[in-house]
């Protein structure tokens, strides 16, 4: 039986350090490792060992889960306890306390594990090859689907009509749902990086702000463009959206293996204030990494901890906000080849 | 805008009998029943005590919080939001306070624990089983949006069209009809997919004389609605599939007929499984006969085996008994409901 290529990975990172038993509670960790989609969130726990991968979960789920991950041993049981008997004559036991609810990873702790956090993450932070495929799809749809929408999208629609027009368009090309709720901002809306759609419609002569992702395959694509809709621009405004795009431009220049990402940061804000705008406008990080989950590491902010390493995946999306007036954000996926950084939303 | 008054007066009256001086709130959905569409996901923590109303989360949402929400503090933190919370409790010297053992992190809820607070098990999600008026409205209009949907697509069941074409065509229709979302991912199945309760949509093609089986549901202003329909498509429809979807169809029926207010979940679990065992198609019935719905697909009022607690009125929850051939078909019947004086009710 051929397991796949993340879990034998998580398999050997285990051995590594030397950790006899690990148990998974989350459901995106679940998938992460089986590339099985559990139904809600609850369904399963996993149990790896060395040389076996248990599987808790619901009786409806084994005929599918034995034709789709034959290597898991199945047991019916969603009680905690059942993994702690399963797991008491291992005496290396670990749990990711920032992944397990509170009651189960009490149960745990009573039973003898001990808690590794981020080991998961570790894990999910570098993209296996069918990983890359699967996130190169998903940046591809969205960004064909921008081209389709920014033709479609009229005065008079409204921020959440638009928004609408956008996703169906994914959905239309291929996407299997969405990596996070489409953010559609018009005018001075746009100045709120993390705006709800409203009834607000589209006029000529004002920026458009649309940060969007879909989904596929349960992998995660993430754009942002601003873009002015009518013909006369604002003068300020393309002074500031120029200097955004140039900032997004130098720093995945600067990207390479084994970096620090507050470096990346930095080198960002830097550039903003050479220009002569001040980047305490700059309101957020300069990035985050992405897969199943559309916030993972590595995480490109000013207090963060993480080293970009080659085959990460994450986004560079520098903006710039005026409350009241607008913003601008310009945002793309990449991932970091031997070469560079890789633009993945194009 | 203000925090719904009802709520947060249940809530408070909760923490009393309980004896706390608030509650802390980090899942998502919980957040939502209080706060509205305001954060995303993992960016908050809401604080209910008895007297305040504080949220910790980004910075970059102080301006506008404060904007919207006038008699709620904002605490701006960025990176470690539960040390954030314990410190601000500690200036507001608030000593019980509790957290929910069921959604808090492990990591988060040792933090609470070493700073002398208090687990306990799904107080929010208790009151958010009882559905006030307006909660069920909301219900209502998704579940309409669904079923006209439904209809609005039929036309597109024709030879050719697959499983993901045809779930594409529900999803689009029930936007056009004001969905702002589904209550989860939609199930088309077509053939032998039907057997596998919880299929994910593929490239299946549909042919004649197959079973066909939807299991969709829209979002409206954040409420799920839930329902599934089979049928045969075709004209030579097989005995076996005539008595099992009849079967299923009678037990939902059944269950109509004869639940009653303060039964337990496993009592009228027990109504549909027992027809179906009689049958003899107990051991594929896979599945509970329903579980309990609301702003999430899944929440408490499981009809199932396993709750011994009673249903009381305003609970709402789906009723969907069905039976699952490996290898050939299944079939499903399921609407949702709500619980009166008088027995349940349909949500439609």
């Amino acid at each position: 039986m051929k397991i796949n290529e993340k879990l034998t990975q998580f398999i050997k990172l285990l051995k590594k350090e030397k950790v006899q038993a690990f148990c998974v509670l989350d459901n995106a960790s679940i998938m992460y490792l089986t590339d099985f989609f559990f139904y809600s969130p609850n369904d399963a726990f996993l149990l790896i060992t060395q040389n076996k991968v248990y599987c808790f979960t619901k009786k409806m789920y084994f005929a599918d889960l034995k034709r789709k991950v034959p290597y898991l041993t199945l047991l019916e049981s969603l009680d905690i306890n059942d993994v702690c008997k399963k797991a008491a004559k291992f005496k290396n036991k670990f749990f990711d306390s920032t992944l397990a609810p509170y009651i189960e990873g009490t149960a745990l702790v009573k039973a003898g594990f001990k808690t590794l956090p981020y080991l998961l993450e570790k894990a999910q932070e570098v993209k296996a090859e069918n990983e890359l495929k699967l996130i190169s799809k998903a940046c591809h749809i969205s960004t064909k689907a921008f081209g389709i929408f920014k033709k479609q999208l009229k005065a008079g629609m409204t921020e959440k009509q638009g928004a609408a027009l956008l996703e169906n368009i994914m959905q239309e090309l291929g996407g299997q749902g969405l990596a996070f709720e489409t953010i559609l901002a018009f005018g001075a809306n746009s100045a709120n990086p993390h705006h709800h759609n409203s009834d607000r419609k589209l006029k000529q002569n004002e920026p458009v702000l649309v940060d969007f992702g879909c989904k596929y395959k349960g992998y995660c694509s993430d754009i942002t463009r601003t873009w002015w809709f009518g013909n006369k621009v604002n003068k300020e405004w393309q002074k500031l959206f120029d200097l955004v795009k140039d900032t997004h431009d130098y720093a995945a220049t600067l990207a390479q293996d084994n970096i620090r990402a507050t470096t990346l940061d930095s080198a960002a804000r830097d550039f903003m204030d050479k220009a002569g705008v001040s980047s305490k406008d700059f309101i957020h990080s300069l990035g985050h990494g992405l897969g199943l989950k559309i916030h993972q590491k590595p995480f490109l902010s000013p207090k963060s901890q993480d080293i970009i390493k080659i085959n990460s995946v994450f986004t560079i999306e520098p903006g710039l906000y005026y409350d009241g007036k607008f913003g601008i954000r310009y945002e793309d996926t990449y991932v970091l080849t031997p070469k560079g950084a890789k633009i993945l939303t194009k | 805008m203000r925090i719904n008054a009802a709520k947060l007066k249940n809530l408070r009256n909760l923490l009393k009998k309980n004896n706390f001086e608030g509650l802390i709130i980090s899942d998502y959905t919980d957040t939502k029943y209080f706060l509205g569409d305001f954060f995303h996901e993992d960016e908050s923590i809401l604080l209910i005590t008895l007297k305040h109303i504080i949220v910790f989360s980004r910075s970059l949402y102080e301006n506008s919080f404060k904007r919207k929400y006038k008699e709620a503090l904002f605490v701006s933190e960025d990176k470690n939001r539960p040390q954030a919370l314990v410190k601000k409790a500690q200036e507001l010297k608030l000593k019980k306070l509790a957290f929910d053992e069921n959604k808090e992190l492990y990591s988060a809820g040792k933090l609470y624990l070493e700073a002398g607070f208090k687990e306990t098990s799904s107080l929010i999600s208790y009151l958010r089983t009882t559905k006030t008026e307006e909660e069920l409205k909301l219900m209502r209009k998704a579940t309409k949006i669904s079923m006209q949907a439904y209809k609005n697509i039929r036309k597109y069941v024709k030879v050719g069209i697959t499983e993901i074409e045809l779930k594409r065509k529900l999803e689009d229709e029930m936007v056009f009809l004001g969905a702002g979302g589904f209550s989860f991912e939609l199930m088309v199945s077509f053939g032998a997919n039907t057997a596998n309760p919880h299929h994910v949509c593929d490239n299946t093609k549909l042919t004649k004389n197959t079973a066909i089986l939807f299991d969709w549901g829209a979002k409206y202003q954040e409420y799920c609605a839930d329902m599934t329909r089979c049928f045969w498509f075709g004209p030579n429809v097989p005995q076996e599939y005539k008595k099992i979807l009849s079967l299923v169809k009678y037990a939902h029926d059944k269950v109509i007929a004869e639940a009653k207010c303060k039964m337990t979940g496993a009592q009228i679990d027990k109504i549909s499984r027992g027809l179906i065992e009689q049958a003899g198609y107990g051991k594929y019935f896979t599945h509970r006969t329903g579980h309990g719905i609301g702003m999430q697909d899944h929440e408490l009022a499981d009809i199932s085996h396993l709750n011994n607690e009673p249903i009381l009125e305003n609970y709402c929850f789906s009723v969907e008994p069905g039976i699952y051939l490996e290898g050939k078909y299944g079939v499903r019947w399921e609407d949702c409901f709500y619980m009166t004086k008088k027995g349940i009710k349909q949500i439609k």
